[in-house]
């Protein structure tokens, strides 16, 4: 990962705060840069600038995105969580991520390297990303979008008992999706001329995502992949089902980790089916094992690299490409 | 061989913002020329210019600039702009209009578009002084296509998605009829059916103070009196920007569309002093060559030729050398065509002045009269053996010959014929 690792230590210096204090020159000249912007946007720059307190910083970011989208995509970005895409969702082109990048520069006092905007494909990677930078913290691994030719190759579960159709694993979790065919085996039987996906595979699928994330995420010690064929279901808390889901529902699906120590992995799960609440599952958690590092398949040390070029089949994440 | 012809007009112009105001304006000689707010300094000779009214675009950042609310534009469509950008693109939907063009008729494969602009100095020195200044990291990812010669068609082909030829034309004022005259090939020669042509300047302090280096800026303070081709007391030209669009298209596609055209463009011609980088030649040798080129090309003899549209722009040298010129070509035959400018009443559009006044011409055309030479008290004496209409005549031209001569001594003549 030398590409990665390199971009990761130039872009991991401390935020030179309080270099200078903030002058009224500075607050006039943070009014014009953010006049397109909301009040708040600005006044959230101001206090960030004033104190340093990251705090500030995600509303500065959500402030200069909101700038730039087009007026009738902004109400997606107001009750927006951290998986809104920045290309498929908020239509924002890589000469608008760019124009967001200097105007985000300019009124945080930071510097972007075109190398760190590749990996940032959703709001939350943005959040992710300046926050790292402002506290002098190592970026986070950039999240990968994997297409089901590699879930399939990665997971111990397999068709037909595999109910991801495309995932994207980051630092943070991994969310995913999966579409109710009506050709699933088990709506035969449940129910009788009326399929409804069944509470106990949703929660089995939100399983399988927290199994990738073992597989595909930040290894959880250095050196050490987990065993594809060492992780077990054990137990499950606070679960609860708010909607019905039958053929043609698309799931979105996304898990967090809450605690991970050897040999039990405990995660938060939720699925939507579009703006809709599903399923809750406040507690699920694995059992899982360390393979010999000596003789790790290499499928595990191919995961532990920055995602290839193979990748190609999902959306790029950033083009800076001109036709100049 | 495919004939040509003029389907569609827009005009974003000193005279007039949409073609019945600007025939208006044309028929009775009304001029736009204004004292321009930003030469109303000591250190600035020049005080006057050709004004684009109801548009607001000084500001270099588009997002500021405001515009006639019959034109919506959306951030990511002007974000990328020069001030000409936007006049063009108002007169580009004024032409689609005017042509009854259907959106399908616009992204097509046999739908082009030529442009021709001199950029934008506005903008390119904004962006240059930002990059000396902060770096260029921090130079805005769009100054480029916002600001170098070639904006003009980055912005529309991309805006109006066309799918055809598209490219610039730089031949300074000679570009747009440069662009008239090869979007004539390309429909001629069979490979589109239709061409947008576009002309476009800022028209502001930057695009026309640098000529003033060349003294070839009128410093008259009365707009009156300031731009008056063919007048002895002519001291130079004024400036203008705007917006121009002519849609060109072929024959077939005219009577598929059933359109009434305003005319046809029959033929072009085109030649070069091989003189000087900025002189005209004394006697108009690269024009009167473009002319005869023209006429040769489209079968007309001089005679047939009823007006013509100068070049002149009020300059010392440059009328004489164009008088001298049309003397040539129609002397000998003894054809007197009426010759006016209308530079008299725009000032200058420079790369727009091309596709502007061959607009002027067509709507002359459908309309009914010849417009005339305005502003002359005293005509020049080297022009006396010319037919210069001083006055409006109230007659349409048969044909008409275009002339636009630009820097390098390049020169295009285009004819056009009522259908």
């Amino acid at each position: 990962m030398s590409d990665s690792a390199q971009s990761n230590v130039t872009s991991s210096k401390p935020f030179p705060l309080a270099s200078k204090p903030f002058a009224p020159d500075d607050e006039a000249a943070l009014r014009e840069a953010l006049k397109r912007c909301s009040p708040s946007t600005f006044e959230a720059a101001v206090q960030f600038r004033k104190t340093g307190n990251a705090d500030h910083m995600p509303a500065v970011v959500i402030g200069v995105i909101e700038r730039f989208v087009e007026p009738d995509l902004r109400a997606k970005l107001k009750d927006a969580d951290d998986d809104l895409r920045l290309i498929e969702d908020l239509g924002i082109d890589s000469l608008t991520m760019m124009e967001i990048v200097i105007l985000v520069e300019d009124v945080l006092q930071l510097t972007i390297n075109n190398d760190e905007l590749r990996n940032l494909r959703t709001v939350g990677d943005v959040k992710t990303f300046i926050d790292c930078k402002i506290r002098g913290l190592p970026l986070p691994r950039p999240t990968k979008f994997l297409p089901i030719e590699h879930i399939g190759a990665v997971m111990p579960v397999q068709p037909p008992f595999l109910f991801l159709n495309e995932a994207s694993v980051s630092s943070t979790g991994a969310n995913g999706k999966y579409r109710i065919t009506g050709q699933e085996f088990f709506l035969q039987g449940h129910f009788k001329d009326n399929p409804v996906m069944p509470a106990s595979i949703m929660l089995e699928a939100l399983g399988q995502l927290a199994v990738l994330f073992l597989l595909e995420g930040a290894p959880l010690e250095p050196g050490k992949a987990i065993g594809a064929n060492t992780i077990y279901f054990t137990g499950c808390e606070g679960v609860r089902a708010h909607r019905m889901c039958k053929p043609g529902d698309i799931l979105t699906l996304s898990i967090k980790p809450k605690r991970m120590k050897i040999p039990l992995a405990t995660f938060e799960g939720a699925i939507r089916v579009g703006q809709e609440k599903a399923v809750i599952a406040e507690d699920i958690t694995l059992t899982f094992a360390y393979v010999e590092s000596a003789v790790a398949p290499a499928m595990i040390n191919g995961a532990l690299q920055p995602m290839p070029e193979s990748d190609s089949s999902s959306t790029p994440p950033l083009r800076v490409a001109f036709n100049a | 061989m495919p004939r040509v012809y003029i389907t569609g007009l827009g005009f974003v112009t000193c005279i007039g913002n949409d073609a019945a105001t600007v025939a208006g304006n044309l028929r009775a000689l009304r001029h736009g020329i204004e004292l321009f707010p930003p030469f109303q300094k000591p250190e600035i000779m020049c005080k006057v210019a050709g004004t684009i009214k109801g548009f607001f675009t000084d500001s270099v950042d588009p997002e500021d600039w405001t515009f006639p609310s019959t034109y919506a534009i959306k951030r990511e469509t002007i974000r990328s702009m020069a001030p000409h950008g936007l006049f063009a693109h108002c007169a580009f939907l004024q032409a689609v209009a005017d042509a009854r063009l259907g959106e399908g008729d616009i992204s097509n494969r046999g739908t082009g578009l030529f442009a021709a602009s001199g950029g934008s100095p506005m903008l390119t020195y904004f962006h240059h002084d930002r990059l000396h200044k902060l770096g260029p990291a921090r130079s805005s990812p769009l100054g480029i296509v916002a600001s170098i010669v070639g904006t003009l068609n980055f912005n529309l082909v991309a805006a109006f998605r066309i799918q055809g030829a598209s490219c610039g034309f730089s031949s300074a004022c000679a570009s747009s009829a440069h662009a008239i005259a090869y979007a004539f090939e390309e429909i001629s020669l069979g490979r589109q059916k239709r061409m947008f042509v576009v002309g476009g300047e800022d028209g502001n302090r930057d695009a026309i103070l640098p000529f003033a280096g060349m003294r070839t800026l009128s410093l008259q303070t009365d707009p009156e009196l300031a731009s008056r081709p063919f007048d002895v007391a002519r001291d130079g030209f004024v400036g203008t920007g705007g917006g121009g669009v002519v849609v060109l298209e072929s024959e077939e596609e005219v009577a598929r569309r059933g359109v009434a055209p305003y005319c046809e463009l029959v033929g072009w011609g085109q030649a070069s002093d091989g003189y000087n980088v900025a002189i005209s030649h004394p006697d108009g040798a690269g024009s009167r060559l473009a002319m005869e080129n023209a006429l040769a090309a489209a079968r007309i003899a001089p005679g047939e030729v009823d007006y013509v549209n100068a070049h002149a722009t009020s300059t010392l040298i440059g009328d004489i050398s164009e008088a001298r010129a049309l003397e040539a070509v129609f002397g000998g035959s003894g054809a007197r065509p009426a010759i006016s400018s209308t530079k008299a009443l725009t000032g200058h559009g420079l790369s727009l002045a091309g596709v502007m006044e061959v607009a002027f011409c067509a709507l002359a055309m459908r309309e009914g009269f010849t417009p005339g030479s305005a502003h002359i008290s005293k005509l020049d004496p080297a022009c006396e053996g010319l037919n210069i209409l001083r006055s409006t005549r109230p007659a349409a031209p048969r044909v008409v010959l275009k002339n636009s001569s630009g820097f390098g001594g390049a020169n295009v003549a285009l004819l056009l014929r009522a259908t």
